[in-house]
């Protein structure tokens, strides 16, 4: 079977849709970063797939950034978490709510 | 400088001077504020007798532009455009007068005094320069700049439990007005194609080129019910009260007295010139709500419990007449109401400034709980009272002048409202304001106020200031008159050319219809 | 215009003298009781020699003025009009004025606002005098409004007592309805002739008789109003009774002599505007009044009262005199009345000071012997008003019986010879309760008669109260006014002209005053109390309540005005306000509210909804999507 652009593009869409769908209905807030880098890599399976489909590397490109990107946020963001997991005993979205009136 | 930016840019300055002073030197901060304004008041008497109504540029004295924003790119210009001709120099001085009368009764503030006096300069500063602007924009300006500090002023020195409410309301209400007023003005500014605010420019330009009628019918009651809205036109009137009755008395009169008037000088100084077919369609209307607030706000003075919602009402049923007289769009009806716009500016100032006095001395302002005042403070007592017949009406006030041409000049044109506008100013008026006279100077004292003193001469000097300009206006109206007559029979005769009709007398609602066919009826 | 005789030069200054005094004692001596006095009665007596000065120079008319106001149409000047009617009339109001503010000086005495009363007899002073030289509508109406003033704050110069606080306001608001009618006449008048002043409306009244139109009459009647408000007619007499609150020889000045009769003065001014229907209804209003409050005096028990209604009825006569066609019979009978009823109500104020404030003739009694001066004078006084010859009353009321008789007005003579037998008895039951009889009251037994200042100015009133008559007033107007008959050349004949020239309008007069004092004597010569409610009854009960006008008004008032007040402050309170104001921001809040519910909090709905919102854009955007079968 002939793999082509469509192949890579459903499965980004699924990816993506897995990924939105963790972050919409998921408590848990670890799960719904997985979700958030789910969403990201499928955004970076999709543009790999055109740059490779198209001959332009333009695409690939900005998957670099995308990764530098989540790399920093994965650091920074994951900290975060893991010190507010450590103050409140919880990884549960419902019950931070500090912020909320 | 320019004797006209003098006069507005004296109190911004001063505005500016007060901040660094230390909030600990209150005579500081209130020497500076007084001096600004007396010096303020002191160019605007100059400018009244420097003016001559004889030698105009365009209409217009003491006229100086400079251009502020060029942007030939995009063509738009927006310039420093002052001077003063009959219709805004009685505003202007009375504008200074009142402003050094709402600073001397300040007195009163005892909190915040260094702000306090920031926003009042700053909103004298803006009504003076709205009144001199004659581009569109710095006219808009000038007016929110003054705007911002009423509203900020009555929700931090304002007295009674309801002041939120009077603040939100009158925030609103003026906001709304204003935005009205605003949507009409930008549109007059696309119609006239000239990327130009000068006010000048574009009513030369309205005039030889006059707007489509169909536009002129959608532009002018956006701007008549804007200016309407600011000056508490019926049925848009319910903030006036309210927001005086609770706001400071330096704010309460100089906004009652000078701000409120800018929405009628808009009226007659943008809208009618520039629109007169759609002011023959609309003025008639204009004319049925003021009987509104003629007739039905003065009556619903008379029902007042509280001698500040009396005198704010019956502040609302005098705008009425000016109204009226606007709407007659006859020389004596017009000139009427430009004298009626400043005699109304001085008389209440006059009575916010001495209800407010009271409030200050006894905490209320309840009618019941007054009464036999007069032997107590035979100064506030008799000044009041003669304020009060001023405001009915009586001979030798300029409020009589004024009333007297508008009825003169509205018969003509409306004649059934005008008999009704006669009952109103002689007996609604009399009977609301000799009811406060009766209840509040007259009768027995309660025991309660025996511990009461009349005023100091912080209050007599402005008190007597205000009262003698309008003796002087009363007794020699001629000194106003021959001054906007000029000015006024421009505007009157700007609307009777360019084939417009005026309003027919019998029916003034009724649509022109072709400038030919109007001779037709008179026959 | 510059002033070329002297009469130009004098009037300015009689106007302004008492003006210069009110202020001067308003601003410089208002702490000096004597100096405030002496500068008012100064200033007043100084118009007074002008006046005369005026008189006896003699000579014609003349105007002087300055614009006042030119607006297009509108051009009012500030014009003073010195003529033959104007001049008697200066003579009237500050002679009268003279030796009011004379008297004033005993009465007032102690009063702790001796300087301020002073200061508004001045401003009154001025006030009146402006009406009488005014020499345009407008002028005239200013000063009208000015004199409502000063008689409002000369009502109401006690403020501290609530009835003489409400008396004043009534006064005013009452007279303000008049004025209603005058300014809307005014006005009627200028859109007619384009002019305001008097002198060239009668030229171009005289060149054009239908100038006016069809709403001439109206015109003349709304012109009158002002005068029924002014001089208290029918249906607006009912302020007068009540403005007798203020100090005594207030209401001798002002409620007596001078200012109710603008009213009448005005009307003859402005004789020339009247059509024939005006005139008829104004001598119907006239005749009513002179009516009704004859009779509503017969049953005051308060001497000022009696006095304050027989000031209506004879108001109501000289109305009528204008109605029937004889201003110059009218303007008579104010100038005799002015000096006699000023009289009787200086005489009550002598009786009112003896007695302490007694002012119920029924706790009087008895005062012939202990204040002869004062009784002496009030009884020149009653005949005069009562129409005795040669008392001056007796000349004027037969000139008017005499014209209604001549211009053919039977009933206005039949009301005229009614109410001249009324006027002699409740004047004779007043003079017999109070003077005559025994002490009935405590206040009787320790009064003397009062000071010297306040005595000799009653019989200086009372010289032409008895000579007023032959001495060619009658004459005097004949030549300015219409309707007149100038007849006798000396003193004597003119004493036994009215006799000579209509007997029978002068025997029905005398008989009349004759059967009305016979009637009075024998029911109250020596009577300790009324005897007429027992008779009488509900009538006279009737009577003694002034015909319920006061209650009737009250009730019209608060069912008119009053209930309209009151519907448009609930409908601004609860309707403008209240559904409207609170309505749009109860809706905005509500729209508020709902739009808060998408606001959860909640990050994951947030996210949904961003999600949601980028499928549709892209459902939209996106080319192709809309076809699916592309």
């Amino acid at each position: 079977m002939n793999v082509g652009l469509e192949h890579f593009q459903i499965v980004s869409a699924v990816l993506f849709g897995i990924g939105l769908l963790g972050v919409l209905i998921r408590r848990n807030i670890f799960v719904i970063y997985m979700g958030l880098e789910m969403m990201l890599n499928a955004a970076n399976l999709s543009l790999v797939s055109f740059s490779r489909f198209n001959n332009d590397l333009d695409g690939q490109l900005m998957v670099f950034f995308v990764i530098t990107v989540a790399a920093a946020e994965v650091a920074v963001g994951l900290a975060l978490l893991v010190a507010l997991y450590r103050k409140r005993q919880s990884a549960h979205v419902e019950e931070l709510t500090t912020l909320k009136l | 400088m320019n004797l006209l930016s003098a006069i507005f840019l004296v109190p911004l300055l001063a505005a500016v001077l007060i901040v660094p002073i230390p909030r600990t030197i209150r005579w500081g901060i209130r020497l500076v504020a007084l001096m600004a304004t007396f010096v303020s008041m002191v160019l605007g008497l100059a400018l009244f007798v420097k003016f001559d109504a004889a030698t105009a540029v365009n209409g217009f004295k003491f006229d100086y532009m400079t251009d502020w924003v060029s942007l030939p790119g995009i063509g738009l210009t927006i310039a420093y455009h002052v001077g003063v001709d009959g219709i805004n120099l009685g505003l202007v001085v009375m504008g200074t007068i009142v402003a050094f009368a709402a600073t001397c009764l300040s007195k009163e503030i005892d909190r915040f005094e260094k702000e306090y006096y920031i926003l009042l300069l700053i909103m004298i500063g803006g009504i003076l320069g709205a009144f001199v602007s004659l581009d569109i924009f710095f006219l808009y300006f000038f007016h929110e700049l003054a705007l911002v500090p009423t509203f900020i002023m009555i929700g931090i020195w304002g007295r009674g439990p309801d002041r939120n409410h009077a603040t939100f309301k009158i925030t609103l209400y003026l906001s709304l007005g204003a935005l009205i007023a605003l949507a009409g003005l930008v549109m007059l500014y696309l119609q006239s194609g000239l990327k130009t605010f000068d006010l000048v420019a574009l009513t030369g330009h309205f005039q030889a080129h006059p707007m489509g009628e169909a536009s002129q019918r959608l532009i002018f009651p956006l701007l008549m019910f804007g200016f309407g809205i600011l000056v508490s036109l019926w049925p848009f009137h319910t903030w006036a009260p309210t927001g005086y009755a609770h706001a400071p008395t330096a704010t309460a009169m100089l906004h009652a007295g000078v701000l409120k008037k800018f929405g009628l000088y808009g009226l007659l100084r943008i809208a009618i010139p520039m629109m007169p077919a759609g002011a023959a369609e609309w003025l008639g209307v204009l004319a049925l709500l003021c009987l509104g607030n003629i007739l039905y706000c003065g009556l619903v003075a008379m029902k007042q419990r509280d001698l500040n919602f009396l005198i704010g009402n019956s502040s609302v049923a005098h705008v009425g007449f000016i109204f009226l007289g606007i709407a007659s769009l006859s020389l004596v009806g017009v000139t009427g109401a430009v004298v009626l716009m400043i005699a109304h500016g001085f008389l209440a100032a006059l009575t916010f400034g001495l209800s407010g006095w009271l409030r200050q001395q006894t905490g209320t302002t309840e009618i019941a709980k007054f009464g036999g005042l007069l032997r107590q403070l035979p100064f506030v007592g008799t000044f009041l009272m003669i304020a009060m017949m001023a405001g009915c009406g009586l001979p030798g006030f300029g409020n009589f002048v004024g009333e007297f041409m508008v009825l003169f000049g509205s018969w003509q044109a409306y004649p059934v409202i005008t008999g009704i506008a006669i009952w109103s100013a002689l007996v609604i008026g009399g009977v609301y304001m000799l009811r406060a006279i009766r209840d509040v100077l007259h009768g027995q004292m309660d025991e309660q106020w025996k511990s009461l003193r009349d005023a100091d001469v912080f209050r007599r000097v402005p008190v007597v200031i205000l009262t003698v300009s309008l003796l002087l206006m009363g007794i020699f109206p001629r000194l106003l008159t021959d001054k906007i007559k000029p000015d006024v029979a421009r505007i009157v005769a700007s609307t009777k050319t360019g084939g417009m009709a005026k309003p027919t007398p019998s029916s003034p609602t009724k649509p022109v219809v072709n400038s030919h066919e109007v001779p037709k009826a008179h026959h | 215009m510059q002033p070329t005789h002297i009469a130009e030069y004098l009037a300015p200054i009689i106007l302004f003298l008492p003006l210069a005094a009110a202020v001067v004692i308003a601003l410089f001596v208002r702490d000096d009781d004597e100096q405030s006095a002496q500068f008012s009665i100064g200033s007043v007596g100084l118009a007074f020699v002008a006046s005369v000065t005026l008189f006896l120079l003699g000579g014609g008319r003349h105007e002087i003025g300055a614009t006042w106001l030119d607006v297009g149409g509108l051009q009012v000047s500030f014009g003073l009009l010195i003529d033959d009617l104007s001049l008697l009339m200066l003579m009237i109001v500050t002679g009268v004025g003279l030796l009011v503010q004379i008297f004033s000086k005993g009465y007032m005495k102690g009063d702790p606002g001796y300087s301020r009363y002073f200061a508004f007899l001045s401003l009154f002073t001025f006030s009146m005098l402006g009406i009488v030289l005014a020499d345009n509508l407008v002028m005239m109406f200013v000063f009208w409004e000015l004199v409502g003033l000063s008689s409002y704050l000369l009502i109401s110069f006690w403020f501290h007592k609530p009835s003489a606080a409400d008396a004043g306001k009534k006064a005013f608001l009452t007279n303000r309805v008049g004025d209603f009618g005058f300014l809307f006449g005014i006005l009627l008048v200028w859109a007619a002739t384009g002019t305001l002043n008097i002198g060239e409306l009668a030229t171009k009244l005289a060149v054009d008789p239908h100038l006016l139109g069809a709403g001439a009459t109206c015109a003349g009647l709304l012109l009158f109003c002002g005068a029924i408000g002014k001089s208290a007619q029918f249906p607006l007499h009912v302020w007068l009774p009540d403005a007798m609150e203020g100090p005594t020889p207030v209401s001798a000045l002002i409620h007596a002599a001078t200012m109710v009769a603008a009213g009448v003065y005005m009307l003859c001014r402005l004789f020339f505007l009247l059509t024939p229907d005006a005139l008829e209804v104004i001598a119907v209003i006239g005749a009513v009044t002179s009516f009704l409050a004859a009779l509503m005096a017969f049953q005051q028990n308060d001497i000022k009262r009696i006095l304050a209604y027989s000031t209506l009825s004879q108001l109501g006569y000289m109305v009528m005199a204008v109605g029937i066609g004889s201003p110059n019979a009218a303007m008579y009978h104010l100038t005799t009345h002015a000096f006699f009823k000023a009289m009787l109500f200086l005489g009550a104020g002598s009786v009112i000071h003896a007695l302490h404030h007694e002012q119920d003739i029924w706790k009087m009694g008895g005062l012939k012997s202990r204040l002869p001066g004062t009784y002496r004078t009030f009884w020149i006084g009653t005949m005069a008003l009562c129409g005795v010859w040669p008392f001056a009353g007796f000349f004027s009321k037969d000139a008017i019986l005499s014209s209604a008789l001549g211009n053919g007005a039977y009933c206005a003579f039949l009301i005229g010879t009614l109410v001249a037998a009324m006027t002699a008895f409740y004047m004779t039951r007043l003079v017999l309760v109070a003077f005559g009889g025994v002490p009935r009251g405590d206040g009787v037994f320790g009064c003397h008669e009062s000071p010297s200042v306040m005595t000799r100015p009653l019989w200086l009133l009372a010289i032409p109260s008895v000579i007023a008559g032959f001495w060619g007033i009658d004459v005097y107007l004949a030549e300015t006014l219409p309707g007149g008959h100038g007849h006798a050349s000396t003193w004597y004949e003119a004493m036994f002209a009215p006799i000579n020239h209509s007997p029978l309008a002068a025997m029905f007069g005398l008989l009349a005053v004759a059967f009305g004092h016979a009637f009075a004597r024998r029911l109250y010569a020596n009577a300790v109390s009324d005897p007429l409610p027992l008779s009488a009854g509900l009538l006279a009960k009737i009577m003694r309540d002034r015909f319920y006008f006061d209650e009737i008004y009250a009730f019209l008032i608060r069912i008119s005005q009053g209930a309209l007040s009151t519907v448009a402050d609930w409908f601004d309170r609860w309707i403008i306000a209240g559904l409207f104001v609170r309505g749009v921001s109860g809706f905005t809040d509500l729209f508020g509210r709902a739009l808060r519910m998408l606001q959860t909090g909640n990050l994951q709905t947030y996210a949904f909804w961003l999600a949601a919102g980028i499928v549709v854009i892209l459902f939209l955007t996106l080319p192709g999507a809309k076809g699916a079968g592309h």
